[in-house]
């Protein structure tokens, strides 16, 4: 099979991971041109790029197309969420004779549709949840409405009885229309309190595929992960190797080239089922590459380049843990409410085994035209606890003001002693509904509020005097 | 670069930003939110309504309105839908009363607290 070289990429995305991909491309001497919107003509991964090009919607291919001919690109990376699932994308660059770094339109549109992937996976011997086209029998309630076209909670509504049918897939069916451009929903059997645990996937064009590993992304919010972490406290080998077959056997089924994953569920009493297949690179990539040393980024190009994978399955190798937070602007202490406003202060954590991936830094206005996730908080240490240690550190070390967050929260999660002990389930959240509540204000707290603004060179001040005398008491 | 304070013998380490509604500190690792002392806001009329202001609560854009002038409704019914960061939220009435005034149209953006639809 020929190669074809890539040499300019167009990153058809925003947020951190627009400056992660642009990451991996300079790193492999690939110039990345970056595209904006007009709210975004200041953002991180405008200003951190070279070359960069205005475009009216991240979400019109063929304008996006059209772009990358212009500025003569080989080819198009599309990152997650806006046109990364979009078959449309991959056909409009074929016909471009542009390469889409991702996988075929046939899989996408295939794996996209969430009756016809399980079907698909179905024949191939992979167990898959109980799905309905329209109203369940009565006794299997609850059940949770879903998108067909879906993904990311967006478009899903969890329904305990009958009665309530009809509304769900009404508002689910709008939602749906709204976020994905397609009304249609369908009915699936609620697991209780499953985990949700993923396989990373690798396919070339010479028919090899291999799983790298799982991610266990049980902890959501609003059905949205916020942390995720590999290996899963729960896998055993035995597990993992059958989870893992599974994973690959879907990708084969899928005739899946590229980077992917492949989403389970997994019962309280060790079944998994075959969730749904995301034709892209997942968010929470990061802890794989923490833990297996392999930049999927790069994986992706060198596969849409033509080549044979590098890595036999026997090849792989996990070494420690990684754990991943997400950043998000909202307010977890008032119902997850989106956040807006100027990031004022922004300091980024350090030192071994950090990394952060951000879409912003000071100065970053975060307004309600995008997703809220600002930036993912990764960590590596040699064990579960070490990672969970290094995490709270981290945490502990990143200053975001301007702009409410969930850092403090991500931080009560991660401290909680079921977390310690790896008990995690999707319902994880509401179940520990004590997480939701801020602690109260130190006195401390109102003593630096009553100070002088802090000037940028002599910052420091005694407060002895206030603590002593002043109208705040440690009671 | 992160500022340090001694109170009581101990140091700290701190950043404050002021904002629109509170004073946002981050101490030691943890952020906290102290609100403005600010004159309070009255939600009553001039005709001494009581609180029937249906507010955005959070900024987004208004989908639909679930009622008209005029219409009857009962404590927590739906009377709007909008949609913020993709998701949809539904704005409810907060008490049973007639609609005395739409404020907001579908399409258009709304600022968090900017009302909507006003029930007597």
């Amino acid at each position: 099979l020929d190669r074809k070289v890539i040499q300019r990429v167009l990153i058809a995305n925003r947020g951190e991971i627009a400056v992660r991909i642009a990451y991996t491309l300079r790193e492999m001497a690939i110039e990345p041109i970056a595209v904006f919107t007009q709210p975004d003509k200041e953002s991180l991964h405008v200003r951190t790029s070279r070359e960069t090009q205005e475009i009216s919607s991240y979400l019109d291919f063929k304008e996006i197309v059209r772009v990358a001919k212009d500025i003569r690109a080989d080819a198009i990376h599309p990152g997650y969420g806006f046109l990364s699932e979009n078959p449309t994308l991959a056909e409009e660059c074929e016909r471009a004779g542009i390469i889409f770094i991702g996988p075929q339109p046939e899989t996408i549109r295939t794996m996209g549709d969430k009756l016809e992937s399980k079907r698909t996976m179905q024949k191939a011997g992979v167990p898959v949840v109980p799905t309905w086209d329209g109203d369940p029998p009565a006794n299997e309630f609850p059940v949770l409405v879903k998108a067909v076209g879906g993904g990311g909670g967006k478009g899903m509504r969890l329904v305990e009885s009958p009665a309530g049918m009809k509304d769900a897939m009404a508002s689910a069916s709008r939602e749906a229309a709204a976020a994905f451009g397609d009304d249609r929903v369908f009915v699936e059997k609620y697991i209780r309190r499953p985990r949700h645990i993923e396989f990373q996937i690798l396919g070339d064009a010479h028919d090899n595929a291999i799983h790298v590993f799982e991610r266990e992304c049980s902890i959501q919010r609003r059905h949205q992960k916020i942390v995720e972490e590999t290996p899963s406290p729960v896998m055993t080998p035995e597990l993992r190797a059958q989870m893992g077959a599974a994973a690959v056997a879907a990708a084969r089924a899928a005739s899946y080239r590229n980077a992917g994953t492949v989403e389970f569920i997994l019962d309280p009493s060790g079944k998994f089922y075959f969730l749904e297949m995301n034709t892209r690179l997942q968010v929470e990539h990061p802890v794989t590459e923490m833990t297996t040393g392999l930049d999927l980024v790069r994986e992706q190009l060198l596969i849409a380049s033509g080549y044979k994978l590098r890595y036999a399955q026997s090849d792989l190798q996990q070494t420690g843990h990684s754990l991943e937070c997400r950043i998000y602007a909202e307010v977890p202490e008032e119902g997850f409410r989106p956040a807006t406003g100027k990031i004022e202060i922004f300091e980024a954590p350090m030192g071994p085994g950090v990394r952060l991936d951000s879409g912003v830094g000071q100065g970053s206005i975060v307004t309600h035209h995008f997703d809220p996730m600002l930036a993912k908080l990764i960590v590596w240490a040699p064990s579960r606890d070490a990672s969970i240690e290094r995490m709270k550190r981290a945490l502990d070390d990143f200053v975001l003001l301007g702009v409410r967050n969930n850092i403090d929260f991500l931080h009560r999660v991660i401290s909680a002693s079921d977390f310690a002990s790896g008990k995690l389930d999707t319902d994880f959240i509401p179940a520990h509904s004590q997480l939701l509540s801020a602690p109260g204000v130190p006195p401390e707290a109102f003593v630096v509020a009553s100070m002088k603004p802090p000037k940028a060179s002599a910052a420091q001040d005694t407060f002895a005097d206030v603590w002593a005398s002043g109208p705040w008491r440690n009671s | 670069m992160t500022n340090y304070v001694e109170i009581a013998g101990k140091r700290h380490r701190y950043h404050f930003v002021y904002g629109r509604d509170a004073i946002a500190v981050w101490l030691d690792g943890r952020t906290y939110y102290l609100p403005l002392a600010r004159p309070q806001i009255s939600t009553h009329h001039a005709s001494g309504s009581t609180g029937g202001e249906v507010a955005a609560l959070m900024p987004g854009k208004l989908l639909r309105l679930e009622v008209a002038v005029g219409d009857i409704v009962t404590e927590k019914q739906p009377v709007a839908i909008m949609e913020s960061m993709k998701m949809e939220s539904t704005l409810y009435s907060p008490k049973a009363g007639r609609v005395a005034e739409i404020r907001s149209q579908p399409g258009q953006t709304l600022e968090m607290g900017q009302i909507v639809v006003v029930i007597e």
